[in-house]
């Protein structure tokens, strides 16, 4: 299973697929595209169209 | 098409961006009296933590937005006025001390202007004289000087217990730094969470080593002989510091605008399009204020340009705002913040010790704001859709 990283345009937070985000209800292992559309970035806000794929 | 964007801060490059986003054939200026740089704001109140120097906080240089963007940049232009009538606003090239005023003026004509102009720190009248330095932070700029004078240095006192103030408190006392807390309020953060929860982090912020001293003011600062800063605060106190900070909110720049012929109450006042009295003259950002409330936030000014990039480029969007909440960075106590704009309401608070949720009841009975602290953290998003949104 290969994992990717999406990074956030607006202030560089990086969302790992390996990690997910469990603060935001995303298990370990969640897939970039089961994000919903409509999430934003915890961060600052952006929305998830904002996050560009970085590794 | 030719737009011009006048400031350079988060709304204006976000504008930029999405501006290029949705037309590639679009003009974009970027006016900036300072280096134009593009990072991320709330960065600098916790860039201590994150390891970073100033620098480091740089994502992207002028040379890169230019070109990411298909964009013109002029860094270091002041504008000197905006003639409405014309339609094109004169800049002035900052002084290097060799060129004439008539060689560093320009006109850069505009079909649509955009004011984002930011805010500047509020500057309290705090008696000093003239070598004792009183910190802002609110730029890169700012950022660097204040790095510069705390280098070293063991002791910073900061005046403002809002946002800000709280990050870089816990920025610098996670770092090694004695840290002074001086605020009128009586909890921190108290305009945007209950006395219960403030007194929370209080605790957890002072079990870190921060020293508060709430209720007060600070009336002067002078510098003694051995160069150690002498803050008197309104009791008589006085504490010695290496560097005083003072981060008590901001005051929006409108006074390009106001002389425009464009109507400013304490921002730039804009309807849902983004758009001024004036014609083709649009706002966003923190120089704006929206049916009389100003929203100094990353993330208001992020949907405002979107939405008016969409007018621009022809797609006339409407501003909606969802609610706004904020993660605020303590270190002792994780804290997310949603204000409320209905300022009259009630608080109404469950959990326990540091793990608290508390829901602001406006006078109708719905919550128009939350706050969070430590495990209730994770109640965010489910929050955020029982929250009434903030507008339009």
């Amino acid at each position: 299973m290969t994992f990717k990283k999406y990074c956030c345009v607006t202030c560089d937070l990086v969302y790992d697929e390996a990690e997910g985000w469990p603060d935001e209800g995303f298990s370990p292992g969640t897939k970039w595209d089961d994000i919903p559309d409509d999430w934003t970035c915890p961060e600052c806000s952006a929305s998830k169209s904002d996050f560009y794929l970085i590794a | 098409m030719s737009i011009v964007i006048i400031g350079a801060g988060h709304a204006g490059l976000t504008l930029a961006r999405e501006i290029r986003a949705n037309s590639k054939t679009t003009e974009i200026t970027i006016i900036s009296r300072d280096v134009i740089r593009g990072y991320y704001k709330p960065n600098l109140s916790k860039a201590l933590s994150m390891n970073k120097t100033p620098d480091q906080l740089i994502m992207k240089s002028a040379e890169t937005i230019a070109q990411d963007l298909n964009a013109k940049l002029l860094s270091n232009v002041t504008v000197v006025d905006i003639d409405s009538e014309r339609k094109e606003v004169r800049g002035l090239f900052n002084d290097n001390g060799n060129d004439s005023e008539e060689s560093r003026i320009m006109t850069i004509p505009y079909h649509s202007l955009v004011l984002a102009t930011g805010a500047s720190p509020i500057q309290l009248p705090i008696e000093r004289d003239s070598r004792t330095e009183l910190l802002s932070i609110n730029n890169l700029e700012d950022y660097e000087v204040f790095r510069r004078g705390v280098e070293q240095k063991k002791k910073v006192l900061i005046i403002g217990a809002g946002f800000v103030g709280c990050e870089l408190a816990s920025d610098l006392i996670s770092n090694g730094y004695d840290v002074d807390m001086v605020d009128l309020c009586e909890w921190p953060l108290q305009r945007s969470m209950p006395e219960v929860m403030g007194t929370e982090i209080k605790k957890a912020m002072t079990e870190q080593g921060v020293k508060w001293h709430l209720g007060k003011t600070l009336t002067s600062v002078t510098t003694n002989q051995h160069k150690v800063k002498v803050a008197c605060l309104s009791d008589g106190t006085e504490i010695q510091t290496d560097a005083i900070v003072s981060a008590v909110g901001l005051v929006p720049n409108t006074r390009l605008a106001s002389e425009a012929g464009v109507i400013v109450q304490r921002g730039i006042e804009v309807d849902g399009l983004s758009q001024t009295n004036q014609a083709d003259i649009y706002a966003l950002g923190d120089c704006v204020e929206y049916k009389g409330v100003t929203l100094p936030f990353i993330m208001p000014a992020t949907y405002a340009a979107k939405a008016l990039a969409k007018t621009l480029t022809g797609t006339e969007t409407t501003l909606a705002l969802p609610v706004l909440p904020v993660a605020v960075k303590i270190s002792a106590c994780s804290t997310v913040v949603c204000p409320s704009l209905d300022k009259k309401g009630i608080w109404e608070v469950q959990g326990a010790g540091m793990n608290l949720e508390a829901h602001f009841i406006n006078e109708e009975g719905f919550m128009s704001g939350f706050a969070l602290t430590g495990q209730c953290i994770t109640r965010k998003n489910q929050l955020v859709a029982e929250c009434l949104p903030v507008f339009y």
